[in-house]
C-alpha cells in the first residue's frame, strides 16, 4: 500500500573510486512498523543508511519521505526532518547528564536562561516511557551502555523523529537488557515510528521484526515480510551459498594422552573471578559459554596476564609459569585475540605488515628487529592463508572493513606459533562467510596441535568446535560438558539456572 | 612487491611541505641576494663560514632538542621542560666551571672542577629530570602536558637556585670549543648535531624502538595486549629527550661563556615542537619523520637568519616567523592537502584517459 | 509519584557530592590549608589582616580575568598558548597610542578589543575548520602577537594619561563603624577597577556556562566532539566563538595589567599563559575536557596568587622558590586528579552492569 508507505528509496546508486557501492538498490519503510536491514560487511547496509542521514551523497536515484522528495546534506539536516539515528557506539556526551544529554542544543528557557527544573523534570518522565526509573541528574558515564542507548533513543524521540534507524545497537547488551530494547521498539512502532534495524544477530531479527530487506555486494537481494522466510534462506540469499557448505565443519580429534598445554588451577583476582580451573589438552579446543558478565573474558586476560592473577597456579606444556603481564604469557607461547579489534587489537595507522609483525617483534625484544624481508614474508604468507583482502602489506589496517581487520589481528597472533591460542568473539561483527573462514581456521590449527581456548556468544558456533565446553554463570565456572554432548538447550538452561537465582539484579 | 612513486600520496605527505616551503624560501634568497649562499674559508678559525653554515650551526640547540620532541609528540604527548633543562644545565656547568666565584671574581682560563665533570654532571642531573618525566608519565599515568609543566614551572627556578641567582662567567678554553670551536672544518655544534641526529637515527630505525613508539602512540593498550612493555618506552623516550636537553643546554651556554637562567632555553620547547610539526610528525601521535624535524628546525632557522642578513629590523624576527609558520600549517593542514591531492590525482587520471584515447 | 519525588532529592545530595566536584573542593581546601598556615606563621606580621586579602585579589586580578576564557576554552579540550602575547599586546598598543600617538585611551582599548577578539576568532576558525591542533594554532598566534608587539616597540613605554591614572587609581576602601562613624578599616583594605572586572567576567563566564545553551554546548563539545556533532550541536560555531571571547578575556586582562604596571612593553607577561593554565588545572579544569568550573577557577587564581604573598612575608626566600612551590603544588593536584579518577572508575565499575564477556 504506497500511502502507507513512511520513506520509498528508488534506484539509489553511489560510486565509490574502484568500487560501486550500491547499484539501483530499492528500499520502502512503512510507519509503525520494524524493517531489519540485513546484509555482510561490505553488502551497503551503512551506505545505504548514509544515504538516508546526509553523510553519503547519492549519484542517482531518489528518497521520498512522507510524500516528499529528500536529498539531506547533512546528519543535522536529516535529524531536522525527522530522522534519528543511534550508533552502535552511542554518539552521547559522557560528561554530560542524563537529562542534558537528552535536550542538549534545544534545552527549554526561562527568562532567556536554561530552564533546569524543566529538563529534569521532561527527562525524568522520558525515561519512565522507557521503563528506565533512573536519576536523570547524574553523569551518563555513570550508566551501561544499555542504559546509554535508551537515553539515545529518548532523545531521538523527543525530537520528534519519524524515522528511528538503531546501527548494531544489540552488540553489547546481554539478553535481559534486548528483550528491554524490543519493548521500547514495540511500544514506539505503535506510536506509528518506522524503525529501521540494523544487526547481525539473525535470531534477533526474527524475533522483533515485520519486514526485512536483504543486501549483497551492493545489490538488492530482496525484501520479505518476516513470516515468508526461514532463517536458512535468509542466510543462503544474503550469502549466495548453501548453509551447510560454509558450515560443514568437524571438531578436532585429541588423543586420549595428549599432554595439557594449559593448565591454570584456583587462579583468582578479587573483585574479577574469585577462583576457576581450567585445562586444556595439546589440540584441544575448549569453548567458553555464558551470557555477557559471567566473567569469561576475565578469565581469558587473567591467562594472558591482561589482567595479573592474584591467586593460583599456572602451567605451560608442563612447566610452572608466572604471567604478570601479556609480554610473559607471549614468552610462554599464549596467545590473545581480545574481544574489542577497534580499541584493543588494531594499530590503526600502521600496515597490514607492522600489524602482523607485532607480536613477534614484541616478544624479541625492540633490540631485535626483524628485517624487512622476514616481515614481508611473514605479511604475504598470511594474506595467503587467511584471505584478507587487500591490494598489497602495506595498506594502513585501520582502511580494511571489519572482518578482515579482524584476520589481521588473529594473522599477528598465529604468527608467534603459539601453543595455545585465545580467541574472545573473534567472530563478533563479522558476516557469515568470514565467521565460517575464521572457525574453519582456528579447527585447523587445533589439527597443527595448537590448543584453542574459544569465547563466543554464538551458542552454535560453540557447540559446532568445541571438544568441551565451560560454562560461566556469574563469574564462577559452573559445568563442563563434552562438545558431543551438548545441544543448546542443554547449555541455555544450566545458564538460565544461575540467572534466576540471582533474581532481578540484570536489569 | 615494488611500489610504483605514488604521486598523491607525495601531495598528501607533510614532509613535502616542508621541503617544499625551505626550497622556495632559498629560492627566493637566491634570486634577491645570491651573496648569501657563498661560503668561505677562514685560516685563522680553522672553520667554513656562510650564510648556510650558520643556519644549520645555530639551529643545533633546537635540533638535537627535536630529535626527541618528534618521539616524544609520536607518541601523542608534548614535554615543555625542555627549555628549562637547559638553563639547569648551563647552570651545572658554569657552577663546576665556577665554584670560587666567592673568592674569585675574575673568570679565568681555567676550571675549578674537572672538565669531566662540567660535562657529565648537567647530562647525569638531565637525565634524571627525564627520568622524573618519564616516571610520571608511565608509571603515574599522568597526561604528559600536565607532568612536564611541573619541571617548566620549577626548572628555572632550580637553576637560579644553583647558582644563587647569580650568573657566572668563564673563560675556560676546552669549555668554549663545545660552541664557539669548530672540528673539520666545521663549527663543533653541527658535528655535535649530527652525531646527535645519527645516533637516534640509528637507535630507532635500526631497531623496532621506532615502531614501538609509533604503536603506542597510536594505541597504549593494543600494543600492551600485543606483548610491547609501553611503560618501559614512554619512560625511555621522556628520559632521552632529557638528556638531549642537557647536550643543548651544553652547546647553549658554551656560546655565551655564561649561564642565563633566565633566558636560556626559552621557548625552546616551543620551536622544538614546531620543528616536529613542520617537518611532517602529527601531534596526535603515530608516525613520525626525524628527517622531516631537521628540516623543520632548519626552515625555522633560516626565516631567523634571512630577517637579519637582509636587514629587516631585529624585532620583526618573531613577526616573519610567525607568517611563514602560519602559511606553512595552513599548507599542511588536511583540508589543503586533500585539495591538492585531488587535483593532482585528477590531472593524472585527464593524461590517462587522454593517452587510452 | 514519591518516586519522583525522592530521586530528585537524591539528585542535589548526589549532584553535590559528584566526584567531579571533589578537584574543587581540594582546590578550596587547600587554599583554606594554606591560609591558615600563613596566618599561623605570619599572623602577627600581618597575615590575616583584611588587606592581605583584598590584595590577593588587586595582585592576580589580570591572571584571573584571563583564567575565564581559559577554563571556557580547555573544558572544549583545546589549549590557548596565546594569552600571554595578546594581553601583551594590548598594554603596547595602550601604551604606544596614548604616549606616542596621542589618541585616547578608549580607542586604543577598543583598537586592541578588535585585534585580540580577532585573532580569537580567527585562531578558532582555522583549529575547527582547517584541522590544525589547538597547540599549534595558538602557539602561532602567540608569535604573532610578540612579533607585532615587538615591531611597535623595543623599549617599555609609560602610559601617562589622566584618564589612565584616574582608573587605575579608583578604589573602594573597606570601612568599619567605629565610634558611630564609617573609618577606613587598617590597614587599609581596597579594591580596585581590576577587581571589579574580574567579578563582573566571572559572573558572565558563570552565566554563560551554566545558563546559556552556548556553555552547555561547550561542555558537550568537551565531553566528545564526534557525539556533538552527530548531536546536531554547532561545533563550529561554537568552538570559533569559544576562542573569540578568550581573546576578549585576553585583551580585557591586558588592559588590567596596563593599569596595574602604567606601562607596556613587549617582554612582559612571558609564560603568563602558563600560568592561567596552571590556575585553571588547579581549579579543577581537566586538560582532557569536558570538565571544569569558574568557581573551581576562582579559587585556583586565589591559591597560585597565596604563594607569592607567603614569600614576601616570608621576605628571605628568594622569589625563585615561588616558582619551584607552584610547581609543587601542581604536581601535588594532579596527584589528587588521579586518585579521584581512579577511585571514581572503581566505584563505578561496581554499579554498572557488567559489559565484558
Amino acid at each position: 500500500m504506497p500511502e502507507n508507505n513512511l520513506l520509498e528509496m528508488r534506484q539509489i546508486e553511489i560510486q565509490f573510486p574502484g568500487v560501486k557501492a550500491l547499484d539501483k538498490v530499492d528500499f520502502t519503510l512503512r510507519a509503525g512498523e520494524i524493517h531489519s536491514l540485513l546484509g555482510e560487511n561490505g553488502a551497503g547496509k551503512s551506505t545505504l543508511i548514509k544515504c538516508l542521514t546526509g553523510v553519503n551523497r547519492m549519484d542517482a536515484g531518489t528518497i521520498t519521505f512522507m510524500g516528499n522528495s529528500i536529498r539531506p546534506q547533512s546528519p543535522q539536516e536529516a535529524m531536522g526532518m525527522g530522522i534519528s539515528t543511534v550508533y552502535q557506539e552511542v554518539n552521547l556526551c559522557p560528561n554530560l547528564t542524563v537529562a542534558e544529554n537528552i535536550f542538549v542544543g534545544r534545552q527549554p528557557m526561562k527568562h532567556g536562561q536554561i530552564n533546569w527544573k524543566a529538563i529534569t523534570k521532561r527527562a525524568q518522565e522520558l525515561m519512565a516511557r522507557f521503563h528506565q526509573d533512573i536519576d536523570v541528574s547524574r553523569p551518563l558515564s555513570y550508566y551501561s551502555t544499555a542504559v546509554q542507548q535508551m537515553v539515545a533513543i529518548a532523545r531521538a524521540v523527543d525530537v520528534q523523529a519519524k524515522i528511528l534507524i538503531l546501527d548494531e545497537p544489540t552488540s553489547s547488551l546481554d539478553d535481559n537488557e534486548v528483550q528491554l530494547l524490543f519493548d521500547v521498539m514495540r511500544d514506539l512502532k505503535a506510536e506509528g515510528m518506522g524503525i529501521i534495524f540494523i544487526t547481525h544477530f539473525l535470531d534477533q531479527v526474527f524475533a522483533i521484526s515485520d519486514r526485512l530487506t536483504i543486501l549483497r555486494n551492493g545489490h538488492l537481494v530482496g525484501s520479505y515480510d518476516i513470516g515468508d522466510i526461514t532463517k536458512v534462506e535468509l542466510v543462503t540469499q544474503m550469502v549466495g551459498k548453501d548453509m551447510d557448505t560454509i558450515f560443514n565443519l568437524k571438531r578436532a580429534s585429541v588423543a586420549e594422552d595428549a599432554p595439557y598445554m594449559l593448565n591454570a588451577s584456583h587462579i583468582g583476582s578479587p573483585g574479577q573471578i574469585e577462583d576457576i580451573s581450567v585445562a586444556v589438552k595439546k589440540g584441544e579446543l575448549i569453548g567458553f559459554a555464558g551470557l555477557l558478565g559471567s566473567g569469561r573474558t576475565e578469565t581469558a586476560e587473567m591467562l594472558f596476564g591482561a589482567h595479573r592473577a592474584t591467586s593460583g597456579e599456572l602451567e605451560v606444556d608442563g612447566k610452572k609459569a608466572e604471567i604478570k603481564k601479556p609480554y610473559d604469557a607471549l614468552v610462554k607461547g599464549i596467545a590473545f585475540c581480545p574481544e574489542d579489534r577497534k580499541r584493543d587489537g588494531i594499530i590503526s595507522d600502521l600496515s597490514i605488515r607492522e600489524n602482523i609483525a607485532l607480536a613477534v617483534q614484541a616478544r624479541k625484544g625492540f633490540l631485535h628487529p626483524l628485517s624487512s624481508k622476514e616481515q614481508n614474508e611473514m605479511a604475504d604468507k598470511y594474506i595467503k592463508a587467511l584471505g584478507i583482502a587487500t591490494p598489497d602489506a602495506e595498506k594502513k589496517i585501520g582502511e580494511l572493513s571489519g572482518g578482515n581487520q579482524q584476520k589481521v589481528i588473529l594473522a599477528r597472533w598465529m604468527a608467534t606459533d603459539p601453543k595455545v591460542l585465545i580467541l574472545d568473539e573473534p567472530t563478533r561483527g563479522i558476516d557469515i562467510g568470514a565467521k565460517a573462514e575464521i572457525q574453519r581456521l582456528m579447527l585447523e590449527m587445533c589439527g597443527e596441535g595448537v590448543s584453542v581456548v574459544f569465547i563466543s556468544s554464538e551458542l552454535d558456533e560453540i557447540i559446532r568446535c568445541s571438544n568441551r565446553i565451560i560454562i560461566m554463570r556469574d563469574r564462577e565456572k559452573v559445568a563442563e560438558l563434552n562438545g558431543d554432548e551438548a545441544t543448546q538447550e542443554k547449555i541455555l538452561s544450566i545458564i538460565a539456572e544461575g540467572a534466576k537465582a540471582a533474581g532481578g539484579e540484570a536489569s | 612487491m615494488k611500489k610504483k612513486l605514488d604521486f598523491s600520496a607525495i601531495a598528501r605527505s607533510k614532509v613535502t611541505w616542508a621541503v617544499v616551503a625551505e626550497a622556495l624560501i632559498l629560492l627566493v634568497c637566491l634570486f634577491v641576494r645570491p651573496e648569501f649562499f657563498s661560503i668561505s674559508y677562514q685560516p685563522s678559525t680553522g672553520m667554513l663560514y656562510g650564510n648556510l653554515i650558520d643556519i644549520i650551526n645555530r639551529s643545533s640547540e633546537i635540533t638535537i632538542i627535536a630529535m626527541g620532541m618528534t618521539l616524544v609528540i609520536a607518541l601523542g604527548g608534548t614535554d615543555l621542560s625542555v627549555g628549562a633543562l637547559v638553563a639547569v644545565s648551563g647552570a651545572i656547568a658554569l657552577k663546576f666551571l665556577r665554584w670560587d666565584v666567592t673568592i674569585y671574581n675574575t673568570p679565568g682560563d681555567y676550571t675549578v672542577y674537572s672538565f669531566a665533570l662540567v660535562l657529565i654532571v648537567p647530562l647525569v642531573v638531565c637525565i634524571l629530570m627525564g627520568m622524573f618525566n618519564g616516571f610520571l608519565i608511565s608509571k603515574g599515568e599522568m597526561q604528559p602536558i600536565i607532568a612536564t609543566l611541573i619541571l617548566m614551572v620549577c626548572g628555572r627556578g632550580i637553576a637560579q637556585i644553583i647558582t644563587n641567582g647569580k650568573q657566572f662567567t668563564t673563560q675556560y678554553s676546552p669549555f668554549r670549543v663545545i660552541g664557539q670551536g669548530s672540528i673539520l672544518y666545521l663549527p663543533t655544534p653541527i658535528i655535535i648535531t649530527a652525531v646527535v641526529v645519527a645516533a637516534v637515527a640509528i637507535f630507532v630505525r635500526k631497531t623496532a624502538f621506532g615502531t614501538f613508539v609509533e604503536s603506542v602512540g597510536i594505541n597504549r593498550k593494543a600494543s600492551r595486549l600485543s606483548g610491547i612493555n609501553a611503560q618501559r618506552i614512554i619512560f625511555i623516550v621522556f628520559t632521552l629527550t632529557g638528556f638531549l636537553s642537557g647536550i643543548s643546554g651544553l652547546i647553549y651556554s658554551s656560546r655565551i661563556m655564561s649561564n642565563d637562567s633566565n633566558n636560556a632555553g626559552l621557548n625552546f620547547e616551543m620551536d622544538a615542537i614546531l620543528a616536529v610539526v613542520i617537518g611532517g610528525t602529527s601531534m596526535t601521535g603515530g608516525k613520525f619523520s626525524l628527517v622531516g624535524t631537521v628540516l623543520g628546525s632548519i626552515i625555522i632557522r633560516t626565516i631567523v637568519n634571512l630577517v637579519y642578513y637582509f636587514g629587516i629590523a631585529a624585532e620583526a624576527t618573531m613577526a616573519f616567523k610567525a607568517i611563514i609558520i602560519a602559511v606553512v600549517i595552513v599548507l599542511q593542514s588536511e583540508p589543503v592537502r586533500n585539495y591538492f591531492a585531488k587535483r593532482s590525482s585528477a590531472r593524472r587520471e585527464a593524461v590517462k584517459g587522454g593517452a587510452k584515447a | 509519584m514519591s518516586n519522583l519525588h525522592t530521586a530528585s532529592r537524591q539528585s542535589l545530595w548526589t549532584r553535590v557530592t559528584n566526584p567531579k566536584f571533589i578537584m574543587v573542593y581540594a582546590t578550596i581546601g587547600l587554599f583554606l590549608l594554606i591560609y591558615l598556615f600563613g596566618a599561623i606563621a605570619y599572623g602577627d606580621v600581618g597575615f590575616t589582616t583584611l588587606r592581605t586579602f583584598t590584595t590577593l585579589f588587586v595582585d592576580n586580578a589580570y591572571y584571573g580575568i584571563s583564567a575565564i576564557g581559559m577554563t571556557m576554552v580547555l573544558i572544549t579540550g583545546g589549549i590557548d598558548l596565546s594569552v600571554g602575547a595578546v594581553a601583551s599586546l594590548t598594554g603596547m598598543l595602550i601604551a604606544y597610542g596614548t604616549t606616542v600617538m596621542g589618541i585616547h585611551p578608549l580607542i586604543c582599548m577598543g583598537f586592541a578589543l578588535i585585534v585580540g577578539v580577532g585573532l580569537g576568532l580567527l585562531m578558532g576558525w582555522v583549529i575547527h575548520y582547517l584541522n590544525v591542533p589547538p597547540f599549534i594554532t595558538t602557539l602561532t598566534g602567540m608569535f604573532l602577537a610578540r612579533g607585532v608587539c615587538s615591531l611597535i616597540s623595543r623599549e617599555s613605554i609609560e602610559i601617562n594619561h589622566p584618564m589612565i591614572d584616574d582608573l587605575a587609581s579608583w578604589k573602594i576602601y573597606f570601612m568599619t563603624l567605629k565610634d558611630g562613624e564609617w573609618v577606613k578599616i587598617k590597614p587599609s583594605a581596597y579594591i580596585n577597577l581590576n577587581v571589579i572586572l574580574f567579578i563582573v567576567m566571572l559572573l558572565i563566564g558563570i552565566y554563560l556556562l551554566q545558563r546559556t545553551r552556548f556553555g552547555r554546548n561547550v561542555y558537550a563539545i568537551g565531553g566528545s566532539e564526534q557525539s556533538a556533532k552527530l548531536m546536531g550541536l554547532p561545533v563550529g560555531r561554537t568552538k570559533v566563538l569559544v576562542y573569540g571571547f578568550n581573546g576578549l578575556c585576553s585583551v580585557l586582562a591586558g588592559i588590567t595589567y596596563a593599569l596595574y604596571v602604567k606601562s607596556g612593553w613587549n617582554l612582559s607577561l612571558q609564560g603568563a599563559e602558563l600560568d592561567v593554565i596552571t590556575c585553571a588545572v588547579i581549579g579543577g579544569t581537566l586538560l582532557t575536557g569536558g570538565v571544569g568550573y569558574m568557581a573551581g577557577t576562582l579559587f585556583g587564581v586565589m591559591l597560585k596568587g597565596l604563594i607569592p604573598a607567603l614569600i614576601t612575608f616570608n621576605g628571605n626566600l628568594l622569589s625563585w622558590w615561588g616558582k619551584i612551590a607552584t610547581g609543587l603544588l601542581l604536581l601535588l593536584f594532579i596527584c589528587i586528579q588521579r586518585i579521584v579518577v581512579r577511585t571514581t572508575d572503581r566505584r563505578k565499575g561496581k554499579k554498572k552492569a557488567p559489559v565484558k564477556s
